[in-house]
């Protein structure tokens, strides 16, 4: 086992103890790397942002393209900050509003085609495509099905009794296969982060593997 | 029965111990689990293996930070070890502002392995903040959401980036994020733009993504570290990569904890039935 002689390795590892420690019990050593996590993270945002966001979009074009008009989106953007005010705080609603609105504008209808209308183009056709053969016929039948008693399940303006109920305790098994695919992922995902600050302590603190 | 009983009430300390035992024993003692690719992971190594070198380039959106570095920092680097081995170009973007600083890094350990030169073999652009403007602006030009590359070039400059103005020079782009962004990506430059879009996504966000798969709406997918150690066993294979299988390696660990936690799961079940049992007994 050598050690790095790298200091930055040797703070990285120790804020990584000092995390992992919470594990035994909540301690100072975990306090201080989470808020120190908290503050760094805070001020890198800002000087991200400062430097890629209003430098180019805001101080750039005004201050040296002499394009005016782009003061007029800095001024509704500046305006978030009446939050802070209790008397005009309502004008929050004006950034927030050309915000939403402009959202809105942009992606409804790219996610409406993308979310739902191909969605159930695929549904439908995959359950209807004779050319998949054999399995592949089966797996779109099973979809188009699961889709079916999923949403019966989410369909509230009835009462939950006869076929509908039948069709909506089907939708929750397949809820359920979901749930558990998406947790089984989860399990995986969350190891591997653990195994990723493993293997920087193995290899880049200690060297026990290369 | 009292044993059985017994496992509900476990210190869950003993419960850590042993996970961090099932991690760190695979790295230490070298095990050699077969990789089988997965179907999602051939098909989007295949779309990319079919690319012609020297051509266009693909584009990378490397969206995401340190957080999600063990699965998605492998995956970068492996697919472009894979362009970089063939010869094929790759522009690299991210929406994320610590995700700069992490392609960055890759490509700056990867470019001298196989010679690859800023400008002429890849373009990095960095950092740009506001997700779906950008992703629409690259749809006009991508000169109106990166004038310049990371390193204040202007995009006219780079050789590799003459003639490629929007989505429609690319034969590929990757969305390789931790978040919902790569629907974001499946929304404007696939939906939109008509550009084919693949991903590589954190194992949390996996079951997200399967519909679109199915839905034809992404040509393949990468799902967290065990894509990533897929895609480094096809790049070995072919031959594209002598360089150390990180995910690989973290692979081995990931199968002995889940065997761990299947069995915690089992007996914890087990504690739980025989402990309802006892109590409707008395």
């Amino acid at each position: 086992m050598i050690f790095s002689t790298n200091p930055w390795v040797w703070i990285a590892a120790i804020l990584t103890l000092g995390i992992f420690s919470f594990l035994y019990k909540e301690n100072p050593f975990y306090r201080f790397a989470e808020h120190l996590f908290v503050g760094i993270s805070a001020g890198y945002g800002v000087a991200i942002y400062w430097n890629n966001a209003i430098v180019p979009n805001l101080y750039v074009p005004v201050f040296q393209q002499h394009n005016y008009w782009f003061i007029i989106p800095g001024l509704i953007g500046l305006m978030f900050f009446f939050r802070f005010s209790s008397k005009a705080g309502w004008l929050i609603l004006i950034p927030l509003a050309v915000l939403l609105g402009t959202g809105s504008g942009m992606g409804l209808a790219p996610t409406f085609q993308t979310d739902i209308l191909k969605q159930m183009q695929s549904a439908i056709g995959d359950a209807t495509n004779l050319q998949l053969g054999g399995w592949g016929l089966v797996w779109g039948l099973v979809t188009f099905v699961g889709v079916l008693t999923t949403l019966s399940y989410f369909f509230f303006s009835r009462e939950q009794k006869g076929a509908l109920k039948i069709s909506a305790n089907i939708g929750i098994w397949f809820i359920m296969i979901g749930f558990g695919a998406s947790f089984g992922n989860t399990v995986m995902g969350r190891i591997a982060l653990l195994i990723g600050r493993v293997q920087f302590l193995l290899t880049d603190w200690i060297h026990v593997i290369k | 029965m009292k044993i059985l009983e017994n496992l509900t009430k476990i210190n869950r300390r003993y419960i850590f111990l042993l996970v961090a035992l099932a991690v760190i024993i695979p790295l230490i003692v070298p095990m050699k689990l077969p990789t089988i690719p997965g179907k999602y992971t051939v098909k989007l190594y295949g779309f990319i293996d079919k690319i012609p070198p020297q051509s266009q380039p693909i584009l990378i959106a490397a969206d995401y930070s340190p957080s999600m570095m063990p699965e998605l920092q492998p995956m970068l680097e492996a697919v472009i070890r894979h362009c970089f081995a063939k010869g094929i170009r790759v522009v690299i973007m991210t929406l994320d502002p610590n995700g700069a600083a992490l392609s960055e890094e890759a490509l700056k350990k990867i470019a001298p392995e196989y010679g690859a030169v800023n400008g002429r073999d890849y373009a990095f652009l960095g950092f740009k903040p506001g997700s779906s403007i950008v992703m629409m602006s690259i749809g006009e030009n991508f000169r109106q959401a990166f004038p310049t590359d990371f390193y204040g070039t202007p995009l006219d400059s780079l050789p590799m980036m003459n003639g490629i103005r929007n989505y429609a020079d690319v034969p590929l782009v990757l969305s390789i994020a931790g978040s919902a962004i790569t629907q974001g990506w499946i929304a404007y430059a696939h939906t939109r733009y008509h550009a084919n879009v693949g991903a590589g996504c954190t194992a949390v966000s996996t079951a997200d993504y399967y519909p679109f798969l199915q839905a034809g709406q992404l040509v393949g997918l990468l799902n967290g570290m065990k894509g990533a150690s897929e895609y480094e066993y096809l790049n070995k294979k072919n031959g594209y990569s002598s360089a150390a299988p990180v995910a690989t390696k973290g692979m081995n660990a990931v199968s002995i904890v889940h065997l761990l936690l299947m069995l915690f799961i089992i007996l914890g079940n087990i504690g739980y039935l025989v402990t309802r049992h006892n109590q409707s007994k008395k």
